[in-house]
């Protein structure tokens, strides 16, 4: 699947009706673009194209916002999106290790995405949520799982596809035993030995 | 002890955004099925994190029991034992009126900022008041105090500013007090971009109308008539309560024209941050406030002379706000009685990290920093020793155990090279890298560098780059040596605050922790065996059992072997990325880390 398809649908009178309760002027930018990426996810080029046409906001201000801060982004993500936490506490207990336990249950390989191809989940790092005693921390949309080791998180992340009707590539072929893992073996995956 | 409780008649659940993450939605309402006689309430954090989700219970003859790590299934032995039907749940009592002691993590503290959290409903105006709230404003407009006095009273206080750099609030405040202009602004910074702190999160969730008072004693102090709270977008429970704190501060007439009746005007409104460490530097947030990019800009002229706007403006951190009620009700001379020559009054740590007891602390300036970590703290968490205590976040530094002896004071705690910051304390034990942390803040001081200035842009990049060289083991004793140079280059020519303080981690660790830049670089070992680059995960023959529950979680395939079999199972080097997912799924201890 491509990421493409991920694309939104900018609703052009829902824009406008933004910019009719937040402003027009220039100190209306990062509410208006924090409108934008709360309905969207992120920042679709057809929506800032139309702050831009209709308030006194210039192109290169509205961008350079945009840019600025680590809030925003211009690519579109999974239906859901998963925050893992960075602050220190979460990095001294092992927040790198939530990161690869995800991206192995969502089959992200390339180093360089950060959504399942199926467009479920999309992982985004965060610099701290402020929930420090709980580290390492996460949160899958609204929800917040809090002293996580890896395999905890895979279990969360498995446990919320379910309720939400996602699929977890990569997870169907050969780790759906990762829910509850056994210490007998499933003896449905026997290696070679070397 | 075994008084027997009577019959309950409140139980408080502690919903603050750690008690919610920790399961309080579910507690809440299992009791209201369970126990659908008895009030139910929630309040903010009560700050400790390590107990929660915690539930206090008040019988109707005014006893109090205060239980933590409260689920689900602890529930009905909890309600038994209120009803008299079973005995007390030890295991999840904290405290109780009954039996008072045994809980050194709240009676060591001294609660001025944190005075209400967690013993009010955050969202009640009402509950405020009862506990004495919007007194100071009154008693400043009905005795007519002058604004001149206010800012008299908290420099008696000796008040210094609790976002990091401690710059004293009543001179600040007559800058702007003296500034030309009859439009003047007030901001409340709760862009908390240190990561590791959490005190202003948990102030705006569990008692706004603290801070809200706070505002407005700072505004009438300076002559504001608007004020912004700009607040992290990340914490959006503290959006929604401070949101409704100004909504029905509005209604009850101590936000608006002409408040109690006195001609004094103040209204506010919350600006959501958008991700920027950067902000918390006063004249980037005046930009950010604005709707540009959060660069700095050159001081002077300072932002209580020409800030928001082209107005005087005033940006005072949420916590020094929480203060400023208390000290006008008490006077200033009650918080100058608390701490030392120069640090005057308490500072809220956010204790973390490999610590018994983690959560918000309060404390009396003065006290040192191994009584917060071991009496309050309770010590470490692993059995191993504590090694160093990261204080400041990326503008501090790592302190080392044998300094632990250092009092909390600002000028004591610069002494070290670390700094008194927002307040963030990450405590880290033997298994920490202390090169790893450095990199973990230059990585993170580079990323945040808005890149004005030379200095900071390239430094923090160069020193990164030379950082993690050293923790992939490819580092030379001439890369520590310009490490060093670099960090000294970027703290005095950087423009703002981020890059004047972001070598401190680089700096403060080579200071103290040397050898383990050495160890990386000569015997190519981290002797935490923390960094990826320096460490390989093997297998030990003579405790694998051959179940292989690593080889499942392994997410590179990099484990083989035969069910069953022992001796068969190995790790392949090359595809080996040291994450560590083995270990900890390992049931029996079998994979070595060298």
């Amino acid at each position: 699947m491509e990421q493409s398809s991920l694309e939104a649908t900018v609703d052009k009178v829902l824009v406008q009706k933004w910019i009719a309760e937040i402003g027009s002027d220039a100190p209306a930018a990062v509410p208006l673009l924090q409108a934008v990426q709360n309905e969207y996810g992120y920042l679709p080029r057809e929506a800032m194209n139309i702050i831009v046409s209709e308030t006194d906001i210039s192109a290169s201000q509205l961008f350079g916002v945009a840019t600025f801060y680590s809030q925003f982004r211009l690519d579109p993500v999974g239906r859901f999106i998963i925050k893992v936490c960075h602050g220190t506490a979460c990095h001294v207990s092992g927040a790198d290790r939530i990161n690869t336990a995800l991206r192995q249950s969502l089959g992200i390989k390339d180093e360089k995405e950060d959504t399942a191809r199926n467009g479920s989940y999309t992982i985004e790092d965060v610099a701290c949520i402020g929930c420090c005693s709980l580290a390492p921390v996460m949160l899958i949309g609204d929800e917040t799982f809090g002293n996580l080791k890896g395999a905890d998180a895979q279990r969360s992340l498995k446990k919320h596809a379910r309720q939400h009707g996602e699929f977890l590539p990569g997870h169907e072929e050969k780790r759906s035993e990762a829910d509850a893992p056994e210490k007998k073996s499933p003896g449905k995956k026997k290696k070679e030995m070397l | 002890m075994s008084a027997q409780p009577s019959t309950p008649v409140t139980i408080i659940v502690g919903e603050g955004t750690c008690g919610i993450a920790a399961g309080a939605k579910d507690v809440f309402e299992t009791f209201r099925d369970m126990a659908p006689e008895t009030e139910i309430k929630t309040v903010g954090c009560v700050g400790m994190c390590h107990e929660e989700v915690m539930v206090e219970i008040f019988d109707d003859e005014g006893g109090s029991y205060l239980y933590g790590k409260v689920d689900k299934k602890s529930i009905p032995a909890i309600l038994k034992f209120h009803r008299g039907e079973g005995a007390l749940p030890g295991d999840h009592l904290i405290r109780s009126s009954v039996q008072p002691d045994g809980a050194e993590y709240l009676t060591r503290q001294t609660r001025i900022a944190l005075r209400n959290v967690g013993r009010l409903d955050p969202k009640s105006l009402e509950e405020y008041r009862e506990r004495g709230g919007y007194r100071s404003i009154e008693k400043i407009l009905t005795d007519g105090i002058s604004p001149e006095e206010v800012i008299g009273e908290i420099k008696t206080a000796g008040l210094r500013g609790r976002g990091g750099a401690g710059f004293p609030t009543a001179v600040k405040w007559s800058f702007a007090r003296s500034a030309k202009g009859d439009e003047k602004y007030l901001i409340c910074n709760g862009d908390e971009g240190d990561p590791g702190a959490f005190m202003d999160r948990s102030l705006l969730e569990g008692d706004p109308h603290s801070v809200l008072e706070g505002m407005l004693i700072a505004a009438y102090a300076i002559g504001a008539s608007f004020g912004y709270a700009y607040i992290r977008a990340e914490y959006p429970l503290a959006v929604e309560h401070f949101g409704k704190a100004i909504q029905d501060a509005r209604i009850a007439g101590f936000l608006g024209k002409n408040i109690l009746g006195h001609a004094f005007d103040f209204d506010v409104k919350i600006k959501q941050g958008a991700g920027a460490f950067v902000c918390g530097e006063e004249t980037a947030l005046i930009a950010s406030v604005e709707g540009n990019r959060g660069m700095p800009r050159i001081r002077p002229p300072f932002p209580a002379v020409r800030g928001l706007f082209g107005k005087p403006t005033i940006i005072n951190n949420v916590e020094t706000l929480a203060n400023l009620a208390w000290i006008i009700e008490k006077g200033g001379a009650a918080y100058a009685g608390i701490g030392t020559g120069e640090s005057k009054g308490t500072k809220v740590f956010a204790l973390a990290g490999t610590i018994k007891r983690g959560g918000l602390v309060e404390v009396p300036m003065g006290m040192t920093i191994r009584e917060v970590l071991y009496d309050i703290g309770g010590g470490p968490s692993t059995g191993r020793p504590i090694k160093a205590v990261q204080l400041g976040g990326p503008s501090g530094g790592c302190i080392p155990e044998s300094l632990f002896d250092t009092p909390i004071e600002y000028e004591a705690l610069n002494a070290t090279g670390a700094i008194m910051g927002s307040g963030g304390m990450v405590v880290m034990d033997t298994r920490s890298c202390m090169v790893d942390i450095a990199r973990y803040f230059l990585e993170f001081t580079q990323i945040e560098s808005c890149g004005k200035c030379t200095f900071c842009r390239i430094g923090t990049l160069r020193m990164k780059e030379l950082l993690t060289r050293i923790c992939g083991g490819e580092g030379t004793m001439d890369d520590i040596d310009m490490l060093e140079n670099v960090a000294h280059q970027v703290k005095s020519s950087s423009l703002c605050g981020l890059g004047q303080t972001a070598p401190n981690p680089v700096l403060t660790t080579l200071k103290y922790f040397r050898d383990e830049y050495v160890a990386h670089v000569e015997e190519k070992r981290c002797p935490a065996g923390v960094c990826k680059g320096l460490i390989t995960h093997t297998i030990m023959k003579d405790r694998c059992t051959g179940c292989s529950i690593c080889d499942r979680y392994c997410p590179v395939d990099a484990i083989t072997g035969v069910v069953k079999q022992p001796g068969s199972w190995v790790i392949d080097q090359e595809l080996c990325i040291n994450c560590g997912m083995c270990v900890e799924v390992c049931n029996f201890d079998a994979i070595r880390v060298q």
